[in-house]
């Protein structure tokens, strides 16, 4: 739920930021407010790539990951293509690169969110261990 | 309080009885401790030596290959028994389930760090470290932080 808040955020960002500077004579409708929940929707569901039934290694897990990144990218100039929007190439490759940001943001909110979560736990964890020896 | 010590002949029988009118908080840490000390497990180390060691020294018990280990500071036994039935017999010692094949003890862990993708490791005190899987991160938590207290 929180990669799809973070992402549909991002997206919104990410969408006014190009517009604005490739696109600024382009005007939308009320239905270009719902492409970055969707993108966060299909963001939040390209998860699976990380999924697996054995316990993953650091290693394999950033290969998932990778995977992942892949397959957003692929998805998002995918659902472009289909719905007849093209970009040229200037625009293709900064679009990469802002999708791959947005991946390392999200990446990295949640990291800091266990990182808080961890330290909460670390110094309850003292206090368990003390309580339970006598 | 009056304590009796009674000394008997076979270990396998060695027990504490507590006996009171009221389980007050005194009486659960009796018996908490009682329970943490000496329980003795058997397992083979190399070389199909068997030897006996104390469960409070165990960091980690590993299913490998239909196999089951439990890891000290210094030797690795192989044990019987299956990983989920360790982990019900062990619970009351603070041992608990923190992936599919591992099983850790609480009283041995010294941090946790986050992995990626909502994983964490388990920085044991022996200095190894451990995956805590997603699917069983939350029951650590809640063992250590309580029910309703984890700020994720």
């Amino acid at each position: 739920m929180l990669v799809f808040f973070i992402v549909t955020a991002c997206v919104t960002i990410l969408s006014g930021i190009l517009g604005m500077v490739f696109m600024p004579d382009v005007r939308f409708g009320y239905e270009a407010f719902l492409s970055p929940p969707i993108f966060g929707f299909l963001s939040a569901l390209s998860g699976v790539a990380t999924k697996s039934r054995k316990e993953l290694s650091v290693g394999q897990m950033l290969f998932r990951e990778f995977l992942q990144l892949l397959l957003i990218e692929v998805m998002v100039f995918g659902v472009n293509y289909v719905f007849g929007t093209t970009f040229e190439w200037e625009l293709s490759v900064t679009l990469a690169i802002g999708i791959a940001i947005i991946f390392v943001v999200v990446y990295a909110v949640l990291w800091l969110n266990d990182q808080r979560s961890a330290m909460a736990f670390n110094a309850k964890l003292v206090e368990f261990q003390k309580n339970q020896e006598v | 309080m009056k304590v009796t010590i009674r000394k008997i002949l076979n270990r396998e029988n060695e027990q504490v009885i507590i006996e009171c009118t009221e389980i007050t908080p005194e009486v659960k840490d009796i018996r908490a401790y009682a329970l943490s000390k000496g329980t003795t497990l058997t397992g083979i180390v190399k070389e199909s030596k068997l030897e006996r060691f104390e469960l409070q020294d165990v960091y980690y018990f590993e299913a490998l290959d239909e196999k089951v280990f439990a890891y000290t500071k210094d030797k690795v036994y192989e044990i019987k028994g299956r990983l989920y039935e360790i982990e019900e017999a062990y619970t009351a010692y603070h041992f608990v389930r923190c992936s599919k094949s591992v099983v850790i003890n609480l009283m041995l862990l010294g941090s946790i760090s986050p992995a990626l993708n909502g994983r964490f490791f388990a920085h044991m005190k022996n200095g190894e470290k451990l995956i805590i899987s997603r699917q069983y991160a939350p029951v650590i938590k809640s063992i250590v932080m309580g029910d309703g207290k984890d700020e994720k």
